[in-house]
């Protein structure tokens, strides 16, 4: 399960946030953990660089793109290495969205679209689309390309 | 947190003209919303709404259900649009909101014209949005749709339909089975994520039935999945299989390994990660078949990127607690990992280290982690010091060195959890490793010159009272002790003044010169310390000469208190002054049972200073004090057996009342352990009326009643019975409770004067024949059956009847017996047909019996059991069957 995915500024400030399966009263609690997380390792971080740190069983995969920090959180299934995947797959769509990797300013722009590539890419916990290409296609409701398939 | 957490738009400094949903508010937006219900539809502006909506609840704002209905219904308006964009913000925007199921079916005709639509994404995404909002009745409507939707030549629609499965299953289990048909061709496409979803669905679907997963890995481990995600799932689901034929292991063919060792060369490092993962799991790994995944994990553990040197640090860490030498090989690439930026794969590999080195490599290790213990986290440096307890406790000729690191980082900066995880340490292998206590000692003396936290104080005091005494040169400590009444807080003072104390006790050369310090801590601040000081100087005896000090003084001052702090505290409470002294042997000893929320983690195993001090003695010699101090049983002789409390109330009654049955020779006592859970009640003259009309051989000789039964203080009250000597008499007894009952006024917690006679019913209670077999065992069963000889040998055979298990039945022999399983033999392997279990007991009159059962299957649940029975004594042996064919 894909329990959360999280985009903050990089001064910690949260700008999108989805849940799967952690309770309301528990989002607190991990937007305070993730942003901790971020402070105390992403200064000074490359462009998408990786980072990635457990909890208990829980797995957390983050990274800074442009003016953004992502963190997603899994469990069982979304190990390390599937986050990474997702990751991937999140940090291309959005810089597909933006066309290039956002300031916060355009990330902020293009806060619907980017809504819509993540309803494209995880449904409920699920990991549902994976290629940037497709998921644009998608987002504007057109038919994915035949060679993509 | 090191950044306040704030809206965005709450953080206008800096942003003031920079965030589009600058000043963003819920009503604000919500009045806007009303764009949706225009005649003439501005798909833009309707885009750019829905954008903030999104926005405000992305950040965890939430709607009220009044307002989450409006902008719902608003919503739905938009499916008038043409407007593709509109389209899928409006599919984003209802899944958001979540309707309630009364408000879904304003919604499903619009969905459901789109899921048959012409148009693929409309289906898609409608087919995704209804799934979404549906309930049981809805789904069976659109069941059709669906079928169709998996096996649909476009893949988006396919993969929305599987995914919508997958979710479905969980409300639906039922309905979705029906589809596997469907899955089944879905798990062939050509399209890589509808074979992903389709493999997972089916998977899902046919979790419990093991031969179709079977044939479903089978067939798909011959071809090859078509994208790395599924890959993965196939290996995961092959690793299932394997594990659950793991008898193919003594044949020396592991089915599927080749496979997983295949994906070991796949070109995606995911699936190569997790073949060699689900490699080291399998269960009885041998060598040969760790080697490959363990070479693969050692090039990642140099990989560039951070996810995948954790990952190989994870699964090798693991696989050094079962196959410390198969990770050896890792142990270069892993010391340059104790460098690496991140702090989790450092400590990773720093216990993976100290799990595989060898004893020559320890101290080049010592000096790594030594650098690296500096920068990372109390979290890590606890994980890091466990590793090194362990270490030390492998290698106890490193003692020397693992134990300065120790007292190295106990100098250091850290908080309690990290310093208590250090003393814990050091404590421990004082313990376990000779050699290492007088240095440990002096390692705890010295930080205990500098310690901030009285918890470790107190207790590395108490601790230096005992092991201190027993080293060569005990006096080397006095110094570091006496400091602490100089320096310290009165909770650590007090702790130094018993700890003198025991030095006065055990060291009698040492006694002037404790006495001389003593006598100083008389004129201390603080009342414990003086009032410790006075006592230890009164009963220590010999006026500070060089004399022996009694065992009884010892005992007294220093021995277990075999009666509950809890029983002897409420006690205390209830004792009123008066020229009576109060009397410790009136205190209750039973202990209460603690309530099942107070119940610690079962299976931890106490350890360090926090491990609770030596326990009472066994029960056995608790109860036969405790029945001897009573003169009415004292000439019953010796106490044979006394069972496991009985309860004869049920759980969160007014009274909670037990029996332990004690059986002498001649005599049976019952001992009812009592506990009044009334605070308004205090019980007076309580004592059991027990019927025994149903056990003709015993006769009733002795009843000491419990003088008075205090609000949640357990007392005991006794009732003994003459039987024929010798004899294991059974029968069936009924129990009355019977008191004098007192209102207490709660305010006061005074008892009014005046009482009112009062029963209450307790549970029946039997003594049966496994109540005169002892548990005893034997330490190698052959040899005692063989000794014991044929002559009394007795053999049968039963049949038991139907039963859940083998397993049940064996335990509920045993039971019967009350005998001692020996050599394991009470464990039944899984799926066994037949069992031998060995049993030992002493039965009463002092003669060894020694049982073997021989369990087997007959027919599918039937049970059958051959009973050999071997005794001194040919009558005990018939009354073993004898118990066996009445039970």
């Amino acid at each position: 399960m894909l329990m959360a995915i999280l985009v903050s500024n990089s001064a910690g400030n949260i700008l999108l946030e989805r849940f799967n399966g952690i309770p309301s009263e528990e989002r607190l609690h991990w937007r305070t953990f993730l942003v901790k997380l971020g402070a105390d390792n992403l200064k000074g971080a490359r462009n998408e660089e990786l980072f990635v740190a457990s909890q208990k069983s829980v797995y957390i995969v983050y990274t800074v793109l442009g003016g953004v920090c992502i963190y997603i959180v899994g469990k069982d299934e979304y190990d390390e290495l599937a986050l990474t995947e997702v990751m991937f797959v999140i940090t291309s769509s959005i810089k597909d969205a933006c066309g290039k990797s956002p300031s916060e300013r355009l990330f902020l722009d293009k806060y619907g679209k980017i809504c819509l590539c993540l309803d494209e890419i995880v449904w409920q916990g699920i990991l549902e689309n994976t290629e940037k290409d497709r998921i644009r296609r998608l987002i504007g409701l057109k038919p994915p390309n035949p060679t993509e398939i | 947190m090191a950044q306040p957490l704030v809206k965005k738009d709450d953080d206008r400094d800096e942003e003031a003209d920079y965030s589009p949903f600058l000043g963003i508010e819920k009503g604000a937006v919500l009045q806007e919303a009303r764009v949706f219900n225009d005649p003439q539809l501005d798909p833009r502006r309707c885009s750019q709404v829905i954008t903030k909506l999104l926005y405000l609840l992305n950040q965890g704002e939430s709607f009220t259900k009044v307002e989450a209905t409006e902008v719902f219904f608003a919503v739905t308006k938009l499916f008038q649009s043409k407007d593709i964009g509109l389209r899928r913000m409006v599919y984003v925007m209802i899944k958001e909101l979540s309707p309630s199921a009364d408000e879904v079916i304003i919604v499903t005709s619009s969905l459901m014209k789109d899921m048959t639509s012409k148009t693929d994404m409309y289906r898609a995404n409608a087919i995704r949005v209804l799934c979404r909002i549906t309930d049981g009745t809805l789904l069976t409507q659109i069941e059709r749709y669906l079928k169709q939707a998996i096996v649909d030549k476009n893949p988006v629609v396919a993969s929305a339909a599987l995914v919508s499965g997958i979710h479905l299953l969980q409300t639906n289990p039922e309905i979705v089975k029906r589809w596997s048909n469907e899955v089944q061709e879905a798990v062939q496409s050509r399209a890589a994520l509808v074979q992903f979803h389709a493999l997972a669905l089916l998977h899902q679907i046919r979790q419990n039935d093991r031969l179709a997963v079977n044939k479903l890995v089978s067939s798909l481990t011959r071809g090859s999945a078509r994208s790395p995600l599924a890959q993965c799932l196939l290996i995961r689901y092959t690793s299932q299989v394997i594990r659950e034929s793991a008898n193919n292991i003594q044949t020396g063919d592991r089915p599927f390994y080749d496979f997983l060792e295949g994906c070991l060369r796949h070109k995606a490092e995911m699936v190569i990660f997790e073949a060699a993962r689900a490699i080291t799991e399998l269960n009885g790994v041998t060598s040969r078949e760790l080697t490959p995944a363990i070479t693969v994990l050692q090039l990642f553990l140099s990989s560039s990127k951070p996810v995948l040197r954790f990952a190989a640090v994870r699964t090798l860490n693991k696989v050094a607690m079962t196959h410390p030498t198969a990770v050896t090989n890792c142990n270069i690439d892993m010391e340059s990992l104790i460098s690496d930026q991140n702090r989790s794969i450092a400590t990773l590999a720093i216990t993976t280290l100290l799990k595989t080195g060898n004893e020559s490599s320890v101290d080049r290790l010592m000096k790594q982690i030594t650098n690296f213990m500096s920068d990372i986290a109390d979290e890590f440096k606890i994980v890091v010091v466990e590793a090194i307890r362990s270490l030390c406790l492998k290698f106890p000729l490193k003692h020397r060195s693992l134990m300065n690191f120790l007292s190295n980082i106990l100098r250091e900066e850290g908080g309690f959890e990290y310093k208590k995880a250090i003393v814990d340490s050091i404590v421990i292998l004082i313990r376990d490793i000779p050699e290492a206590k007088e240095t440990g000692l002096l390692h705890l003396c010295e930080f205990i010159e500098d310690c901030e936290f009285t918890y470790l104080s107190t207790q590395i005091l108490h601790f230096l009272g005992i092991e201190g005494p027993k080293t060569s040169d005990p006096s080397k400590y006095i110094r570091y002790i006496y400091n602490r009444v100089h320096l310290e807080n009165a909770t650590v003072r007090a702790g130094a003044v018993s700890t003198l104390a025991k030095f006065g006790a055990m060291v009698d050369a040492l006694k002037p010169r404790i006495f001389v310090l003593l006598r100083r801590c008389l004129f201390d601040t603080d009342d414990e310390v003086r009032d410790r000081a006075t006592l230890y100087l009164n009963t220590l005896g010999g006026d500070g000469a060089v004399v022996e000090t009694g065992a009884d003084v010892k005992e007294f001052l220093f021995g277990s208190l075999d009666i509950p702090l809890v029983n002897l505290e409420n006690s205390l409470k209830n004792y009123e002054p008066s020229e009576k002294p109060f009397d410790i042997n009136y205190v209750p000893k039973e202990v209460k049972t603690q309530p099942l929320a107070e119940k610690k983690a079962p299976g931890k195993k106490p350890a360090g200073l926090g491990a609770p001090p030596p326990g009472p003695p066994s029960t056995v010699d608790a109860y036969e004090k405790l029945l001897s101090s009573i003169p009415e049983f004292a000439n019953f002789g010796k106490l044979f057996k006394s069972s496991a409390p009985v309860e004869l109330t049920e759980a969160e009654t007014e009274y909670a009342v037990n029996v332990v049955k004690h059986i002498f020779d001649g005599h049976v006592v019952f001992q009812y352990n009592c506990t009044n859970t009334i605070p308004e009640q205090l019980l007076e003259n309580v004592t059991v009326i027990v019927d025994a009309s149903e056990a003709e051989e015993f006769a009733e000789v002795a009843s000491k009643p419990l003088r008075s039964l205090p609000y949640d203080s357990p007392g005991q009250t006794f009732v003994a019975f003459e039987k024929p000597e010798g004899v294991p008499a059974v029968g069936k007894f009924s129990n009355m409770l019977r008191f004098i009952v007192k209102e207490v006024d709660p305010s006061t917690g005074e008892a009014e004067e005046d009482g009112v006679e009062d029963e209450y019913q307790l549970e029946d209670l039997e003594v049966i024949t496994a109540d005169y077999i002892l548990k005893v065992g034997v330490s190698n069963f052959r040899n005692a059956w063989e000794s014991m000889g044929a002559d009394f040998e007795r053999v049968d055979e039963y049949g038991l009847g139907p039963r859940d298990s083998l397993a049940e039945a064996v335990n509920a022999v045993i039971d019967l017996l009350g005998m001692h399983p020996c050599e394991g033999t009470e464990v039944v392997p899984p799926n066994s047909r037949s069992h031998t279990c060995l049993l030992s007991g002493v039965y009463i009159g002092n003669v060894k019996v020694l049982v073997r059962l021989q369990f087997g299957l007959d027919g599918p649940k039937d049970v059958a059991m051959k009973l050999a029975v071997r005794s001194e004594d040919e009558n005990v042996s018939d009354a073993i069957h004898e118990i066996v064919a009445s039970g």
